[in-house]
Parts: structure tokens; sequence; C-alpha cells
């Protein structure tokens, strides 16, 4: 606006002696007192664009967006303080609704958190599990963004092919723990129940119809995924609003303390699975998808790219369980007491990096339990993420983050 | 500038004619369109017709009222404080003491049904829980009956001790096998108390000599066969005197 060239208008003294008046001098006068101030427009808590309860203020200079407040804390719930009075072992139907679409991971992180503060291992055969266990949530957790991005950019049949798809693995996750969503399944010390017991083949002992399915859906995600693909890929409605779109540097990235797919897509070469490996993920082999665009469309890839790598564990995974057979424990006897002491653990979460504080006291109930939920801190960051934007790419560069709400609030 | 990614993650898949430019979608469409046609629809009429769940579906607890020896575990380790035990006639018409859910607050976590040491109380596949007033969803033990139990419904809690996994031993206890009450001497008052709550009948009084009034020092004896670790009488006990001896 200000590389304009103003036009200067004579006043009327000036004309009335005779000034010259042009056609560009009418319309200015037409326009002037009419330039927008900037305005602050509050999108949600009850809006189509944010996948769950939370308000982005944004601030819009025109159709620019120059400034974004995000304010979180409409599902606030007391997490935190309400574990404190509960035992060990009825904290994990709780960690479970953290995260209501990946809700295996938390459980996982839990238990994780209060086997190391117990200073046990658990069987070979249970990290298998948790592997292939926490690889379904990363799978349909990303097909449920992928929905998401689908019905943000006006492509309802990317939405019902990703629901589509993803009703599999929920009918994995169905199988393995006995609930859709809040899956209840990891345990202090080992899982709930043993694959081989899911649906056993009366005619073999050692033959688990479970696994079998679970490498069969593998099998049919893989080429399923690249019909989804072939709907955003090359399609011109998504390039045009992801590509070049939500760009966020490296450094902003170390500063903001942004993880995940996020970071991934700004060519931060680091995840925990791989760097920093738990629960026998150094004994599986896959890759870390890394691009060094910083915008959605990078962001959208190494999502996709992540659900090609979770089969490709899965399958792994799935040998490995079977080769340890069907008489390896999966689950462990552990104390009700957890010696006092302070803990503190990491996993990769499908949002990014989630970490857990627990600190005990001795006694069966912890004295506090901390949670950093990765999505807390990459909505923070949106003001850096929507600087510049237009404010119909708004919806679909805060997609790019995944928000769940439930993690976020605590 | 979509062609740095392509070129990254999208090179080696694009090898057959069906991966070109329009052509996959066009594809992937048409196939649709034939699979649909002439497969048999995948919705159901919900009302008429259900979605297959299978065994170890989570729904409404149920319990199988003769197995039930009202131990309350299952009440211990509700997180949602759902399952309260409540007196009810049994079929001889003696008060027994039997779990009563309240749906309203369950979180279907099957919290009771895996630590069940009688497998009494399971998991069902029943999720229609929809009443008119909240007092009908309180769940009388009568009324928490499930006929078509299987063995998928009881959800095994199954256990290997530590020391035996280190060992390389693969033995799988169920858990309340392992641990048993312990009996500090000098704490015990006689009182009868744990024998009196013990829902397994595992605990009988030893006499061990005369205290210096000339009555008998009674002191609980555990039949390990028995016991289900319960922890009631730890709990029923009004001098501590008994602490649960935990096994790894």
């Amino acid at each position: 606006m200000s590389d304009e060239k103003k036009v200067q208008i004579p006043t009327a003294t000036e004309i009335a002696e005779g000034a010259e008046v042009t056609k560009e001098m009418v319309q200015e006068y037409k326009t002037s007192g009419m330039e927008m101030d900037k305005m602050w427009i509050t999108m949600g808590p009850q809006h189509p664009f944010s996948h769950g309860l939370w308000t982005l203020k944004i601030c819009a200079d025109g159709e620019i967006v120059t400034d974004a407040d995000p304010i979180v804390g409409y599902l606030h719930r007391g997490w935190e303080k309400e574990v404190e009075n509960r035992t060990y072992p009825k904290i994990i139907p709780m960690a479970d609704r953290l995260c209501y679409a990946a809700s295996m991971t938390y459980t996982h992180l839990y238990c994780m958190t209060c086997e190391k503060a117990l200073g046990i291992d658990i069987p070979e055969k249970t990290k298998y599990i948790r592997i292939v266990a926490d690889e379904i949530n990363r799978l349909q957790s990303h097909l449920m963004w992928m929905a998401a991005v689908g019905t943000d950019l006006g492509n309802y049949t990317a939405f019902l092919w990703c629901s589509r798809e993803r009703e599999y693995w929920m009918d994995m996750n169905v199988r393995l723990c006995g609930a859709r969503s809040t899956t209840n399944y990891p345990r202090i010390g080992g899982v709930r129940n043993d694959v081989y017991d899911i649906d056993p083949d009366l005619k073999d002992e050692d033959h688990s119809r479970f696994l079998r399915d679970l490498v069969r859906c593998c099998d049919h995600f893989d080429k399923a995924l690249w019909d989804i693909i072939a709907l955003i890929d090359n399609n011109s409605t998504f390039i045009s609003r992801m590509v070049g779109n939500g760009i966020i540097t490296r450094e902003q990235c170390a500063n903001l303390g942004i993880t995940g797919p996020a970071a991934r897509g700004t060519g931060v070469d680091f995840d925990i699975r791989r760097d920093d490996p738990y629960d026998n993920y150094d004994k599986v082999d896959f890759d870390v998808p890394v691009l060094t665009a910083c915008d959605s469309y990078a962001r959208y890839m190494i999502r996709v790219e992540e659900m090609f790598q979770s089969t490709r564990i899965i399958r792994q995974a799935v040998e490995k369980i079977r080769a340890l057979g069907r008489s390896a424990p999966y689950r462990l006897k552990v104390p009700q007491n957890i010696p006092a002491g302070r803990t503190f653990c990491k996993l990769e979460d499908p949002r990014g990096e989630s970490m857990m504080y627990l600190v005990s006291d001795g006694t069966d109930h912890p004295y506090r339990l901390k949670v950093r939920s990765p999505i807390f801190v990459n909505v923070s960051s949106s003001k850096y993420l929507l600087q510049g934007c237009r404010i119909a790419d708004v919806p679909v560069i805060m997609a790019m983050i995944d928000m769940c709400l439930g993690e976020t609030d605590r | 500038m979509a062609m740095e990614y392509t070129e990254k993650y999208r090179d080696g898949r694009h090898k057959t004619w069906k991966d070109l430019w329009i052509v996959r979608p066009i594809w992937t469409t048409f196939k649709l369109l034939v699979k649909t046609t002439i497969h048999r629809p995948i919705t159901v009429l919900y009302p008429y017709e259900s979605l297959w769940n299978p065994d170890n579906y989570r729904g409404r607890p149920g319990l199988d009222f003769n197995k039930c020896i009202g131990c309350g575990m299952c009440a211990r380790m509700c997180p949602c404080t759902a399952i309260i035990l409540v007196d009810a006639p049994d079929d001889e018409g003696k008060t027994v003491s039997r779990p009563q859910v309240n749906m309203g607050r369950c979180s279907f976590c099957g919290y009771c049904a895996e630590y069940c040491p009688t497998d009494a109380m399971t998991v069902t596949p029943i999720v229609e829980l929809a009443e008119y007033t909240r007092s009908d969803l309180i769940y009388g033990p009568r009324r928490l009956a499930y006929e078509h139990t299987t063995e998928g419904m009881k959800v095994k809690n199954e256990v290997t001790l530590y020391s035996d996994w280190k060992e390389g031993r693969e033995t799988r206890y169920n858990f309340y096998e392992v641990d048993r009450p312990e009996l500090n001497e000098k704490k015990c008052i006689s009182c009868k108390k744990c024998q009196k709550v013990c829902p397994a009948d595992a605990i009988t009084m030893v006499e061990h000599g005369k205290n210096e009034k000339g009555r008998p020092i009674l002191w609980p004896e555990v039949n390990s066969d028995k016991c289900v670790s319960c922890s009631r009488c730890i709990d029923a006990c009004p001098k501590s005197a008994l602490h649960m001896k935990e096994v790894y």
C-alpha cells in the first residue's frame, strides 16, 4: 500500500484558480478515508476450521493476516491434578482420554514412565506389541488428519476415502483392545492381552488370526493410500493452497520448540523413534522422512510418507512377534508402589514429542504427573505460521499442525 | 515447486501408465465406480442389523451371580467409582455381597472383568444402554447377568514374575495367585475381623497360647489356595497388623 504513488489532490481554492483535475485525483478523493484499519477476527471456539474447541484470533489487514493469537483452555479438565488422587493402574484409562485420536501413545508413554520409575525392563514381545499398537494409532491419527484436510479444502471425496481406510485400522484397534478409541491397552509392565489370545485359530494354536489380518490390512492400505494420494498430490486446489504457504524456518522451529512432522518439514532430521529409541524401535528398520521446503505441502508430504513407514514397521514387528511365539511373556507383575524419585520419559507422538514427568513419593499414587503436549507448543507458533498469509489459507495452515485439544488443555 | 517432493518421495513409484498425471485419478475413480456397482452394500441398517464385534469388545460389564464371591476387587479397581458392593439375596435366600454398577459413571475400561479373580465379571458386547431416567442406569447384581458369555469375554490377567522372566522362565500366573497377606504378630489383637470379611473363607484363626488374662491368642492363617489377594482383610484390620507381601 505504501509503495503506491500518492496523488496530491488540489484544494478547492486551487481548483477555483484553475488547477488541473485528473481522473486519478477524483478516484483518490472518493476512496480516501476508506482505508481499512487492521481488524481482529475471532475464529472459534465453534468454527468449521477449528477441529476441536479453541479460538484463533487473527489480525487481518485487508486480506493479509498480520498477527495471530491462539486461545486454548476450553477443554481443561484438571487432568494433572485429578491423577494425583488415583492409584497408578487407575491412571491408565485416564491417559487414554488425553488424546482421542491416538490414545495409545499417551497410555504407552504413561506406562513407560512408570516402568522407568520402577527400574524394570519389559519383555521383548510386549515391546513389539506396543510398537504395533502405536503404529496403528499413528496411522489412524494421520488418516483422521488427512480427512480433515480434505474437508478444509473442500474435497469431500478425500474425507470419505480417508475415513473408509481409517475404519480398517479402527477394526484392528477393536480386536486388539476391545474398544475403538479409548483403548486402555498398555499396562505397567506389559499389555492387557496377548495378541495370540485374540480370535485364535482353533486348528493351529501358534497361529493368530489377528496378526494375519494386520498384515493383510497393511497390504491393502499401501494400495489404498495411493488412491487417496492421487486425489491430493497433483490437485491444483491443494497445491495452490499448500505450496509456499505457512512457511516457518528451522531457526524458528528451534526457538519455538516445534516438534514432530512440522519440524521435519523444515529439514530438522530428528525422530525420537530413531535417535533416542524406546521399546525396540532400534530393532526395526524404517526411514524418517525429512523435507526442507518448510511449507504446508512439506508437512503434508511428511505425514503421508510416515504412513508408508508405519506399515513397514508393523510388518517387521509382526514378524518379530511371530518369531517369539505364543508362550513368551507379555505382562510382568509390578509392585503397587513406585519408589520415590523423579522420572522423565518421552515418546514420538503422531503430532510431535510428548513427554511425561513423574514425581513419585513411594506411595501408590503419584505426587505430580506433568504432561508435555506437542500441540500446546506447536499451536503457540501460529503467529509465525500465519504472518503474511491470506485469510483463506488459515484453515489449511492450522490443519497442518493437526490440532488435538484433549492433550493441549488436559 | 511440487516437483522437489515428487523427486524425493514419489520417484520410483511413477513407473506404470496408471501413475501418469491425470490418468491415475481417473483410473482410481473408474475402479471405484465398477467396484461399488457390483459390490454388496457395505453399510448396515443399524437398528435392524448391527456390526460384528469381537469377543473382547468392551460394552457394559456382565456378572455371573453364582460365580461371584463378593471380594470387591471390581469396586477397588474401578477408576470411576461406578461399582459399589450391595447386599443381595442369593438363590438360597442368604444375603450376600455383590457388585452394583452405575452405568452413568462407567467408562467402559474393562478393569472389573480383568481383575475379577473368579471370572464372574465379564465384558459384554452390549452397548445400547439408553434409559429414560438416571436411576434406570444403575444395574443391580441380577440385572448385570449376561447369558452368552464366551471365553474371550473373560479377560485374562496373566502375569509373569519379574524374577522368573529374568531367569528365562515363562511361567504365567493369574494375578491373584502370587500376593498373600502377611501378619505382624506383635500388632495383632485377635479380633477376628479379617476372618469375617474374607470373601473366600481363606482365613482361619489359629490359637497360639494364652495371654496374661487367660484368653486365647488367635492369629489369622491364610490358606494360600483359597486366597484371591483382594486386600479386604488388610483394609478391615483395625491395628494395621496385616500387609500385602508382594512377590515380583
